[in-house]
């Protein structure tokens, strides 16, 4: 993966959580996640679905700690489901942020991004650089590169073509 | 150089010495799913891998807990779905009322030093039991389940040394409450918290799980505790005395943050809605009335979690217009409760008893109504959590819940 260039659909407060992004109540009696996926931030942003399916590439900005709470890899793939291209946030839960790399999303750590970056702006992301190019404001941020491994599991698409592609962990 | 436990049992399973941030593939004892994350575990393992048989049956554990028994026609199915790779694959597979899947691999599963890998965040329960343990998504645990292994970090910890003497009706759970009400739901974030000091060396195998349990609401990996004469009690009282091996830190070791708690100083505390984080003595809310209160939950589920609320409890009646609801950890807790009278006391008391399971902690087969208020013994108290976007969830210690019952709105249990 090298760059993504997106529009930015929403700015997420801190602690966003898992229950926020796709409630208990849907997620035990569905398999099917582009069903799921009707439902994603039902709770915090009833119009969010709708909202993607209007914007090329959208990128989703957060505060801190996006994602925490439950391990229900739902989370990830419902937002993926909606076409999300990348998640840009000050910080991530783990749980959540490991999840995303495996389901192939694109995950950021940018110190400060929820601050810098509003709604409609349109970014691109240079992946091997580190470093968010924001068209809209005419700015550039930096951000740690992806470690190694990890950037592996996105060029393979996500944990299971990878582990397809080396039969196993290749050892 | 000296290691944490988190690096000591990392070191081991790997076969080489390592410390926070390296990364691993390690072999792991034990994986784990329940009804809300197998299911996908499954589809990704037989759409995404050419392995498509597990591991080791012995060492894959799949657990009916969360929307169980099955409140619908479409969950059923889908326990149908992960029922019938249970059965081809020879799993070890627990049903609808045999416990939440925390408490059933505690009992038969955990041990000191084992790398236990669950798709569930509450996983980081078994580090009590001197485990590393902690939980992942559905696709991880696809690969652990066929090939045994997974990628980590090992992370670096963070050193919760509690000290003292807890007073009167101040449990493990207002200690947890109140370290997450310090450090925030992020303050731990990709760390192991190790729950050191005299105050947990005294503490039941039982209060030491409710603490690792919480440690994923701070942020953290993993919660770990020593294992020492506890876990060796624990063990050998479910016939696995064999399994105990003593694990402690090392002088010396290397941790990256740390928070001193007083035990003396601890209140009862709860959580207040929508945060984990929001956290304050009981004393400041006491004005808040009740719907609902639920005992039971991997947090608090447990005998001795019973034992507390029931002696409140006995010879009571919980307040007109409060309802009162517990679900046992497992089937083998409530065995127990029975055994010694509890289960008699909370349906004197007015309780309606639901099977082992997860029940009302995850609103899926009993849900709170609009614009009502519960008080519960679980973990979180999310917005939506029990069921419904416009309800208020509350958290506390069994002791607290009791006392609350009984009132009617939350209540300090020291004054009862």
């Amino acid at each position: 993966m090298d760059k993504i260039k997106g529009t930015v659909l929403r700015v997420f407060a801190k602690d966003v959580n898992t229950d926020e992004i796709i409630s208990g109540k849907y997620k035990y009696d569905e398999l099917d996640i582009k069903k799921l996926a009707v439902h994603t931030f039902e709770a915090i942003d009833s119009k969010f679905y709708e909202g993607a399916k209007k914007v090329k590439n959208p990128i989703l900005i957060a505060s801190e700690n996006f994602g925490c709470g439950s391990s229900r890899e739902q989370a990830p793939w419902v937002i993926k489901a909606c076409n999300v291209s990348c998640i840009i946030a000050n910080s991530f839960a783990r749980i959540f942020y490991r999840n995303g790399f495996n389901i192939g999303i694109p995950l950021v750590e940018c110190k400060d991004i929820s601050k810098r970056v509003s709604q409609g702006d349109k970014l691109e992301i240079d992946f091997s650089a580190g470093i968010i190019k924001n068209l809209t404001k005419n700015e550039t941020y930096e951000f740690k590169p992806i470690p190694e491994f990890m950037q592996k599991l996105l060029d393979a698409g996500g944990l299971m073509p990878y582990l397809l592609k080396n039969n196993g962990f290749g050892e | 150089m000296s290691k944490t436990m988190t690096e000591k049992v990392l070191s081991k399973k790997s076969g080489t010495d390592v410390f926070a941030g390296d990364l691993i593939i390690a072999p792991v004892d034990l994986v784990f799913a329940h009804d809300g994350t197998m299911p996908l575990a499954i589809q990704q393992m037989e759409s995404g891998l050419s392995k498509q048989s597990v591991f080791d049956p012995n060492r894959v554990v799949g657990v009916c807990d969360h929307a169980s028994p099955s409140p619908s026609e479409k969950v059923s199915n889908v326990h149908s779905f992960m029922r019938k790779f249970a059965v081809e694959n020879n799993l070890q597979f627990f049903e609808n009322g045999d416990g939440i899947c925390h408490q059933i691999v505690v009992e038969r599963f955990a041990a000191p030093w084992k790398v236990i890998i669950g798709a569930d965040s509450h996983t980081c329960t078994h580090g009590g039991l001197g485990a590393f343990a902690t939980g992942m998504g559905s696709t991880d645990v696809a690969a652990i389940m066929a090939y045994g292994k997974t990628w980590l970090k090992v992370p670096e910890s963070f050193k919760v040394e509690i000290t003292g003497q807890l007073p009167e009706h101040v449990h493990s759970k207002d200690v947890i409450l109140h370290v997450i009400g310090e450090i925030t739901a992020d303050g731990a974030t990709y760390m192991s918290m190790e729950f050191l000091g005299d105050a947990v060396e005294r503490m039941s195998l039982a209060s030491r799980l409710t603490m690792c349990n919480m440690a994923i609401e701070a942020g953290a990996k993993a919660g770990m505790c020593q294992a020492d004469e506890k876990a060796r009690e624990f063990l050998e009282s479910h016939g696995r005395g064999k399994e105990y091996a003593p694990l402690a830190p090392d002088k010396g070791a290397t941790y990256a943050d740390e928070i001193i708690v007083e035990a003396e100083k601890i209140e009862p505390m709860i959580a207040f809605p929508h945060k984990v984080d929001n956290v304050a003595p009981v004393t400041q809310f006491e004005d808040v009335e009740l719907d609902q209160v639920c005992i039971g939950t991997c947090t608090n589920g447990r005998i001795e979690d019973l034992r507390v609320a029931a002696q409140i409890l006995k010879g009571k009646r919980a307040a007109e217009g409060t309802r009162l609801v517990v679900y046992p950890a497992s089937r083998g807790v409530l065995l127990q409760a029975i055994k010694e009278g509890i289960m008699e006391t909370f349906l004197q008391a007015g309780a309606s008893i639901g099977a082992p399971g997860c029940g009302f902690c995850i609103g899926r087969t009993v849900a709170l109504g609009d614009g009502e208020v519960a008080l519960s013994t679980q973990n979180r108290n999310f917005k939506g959590r029990m069921g419904n976007d416009n309800a208020e969830i509350y958290l506390c210690s069994p002791a607290t819940a009791a006392a609350s019952a009984i009132t009617g709105h939350i209540t300090d249990p020291r004054g009862v």
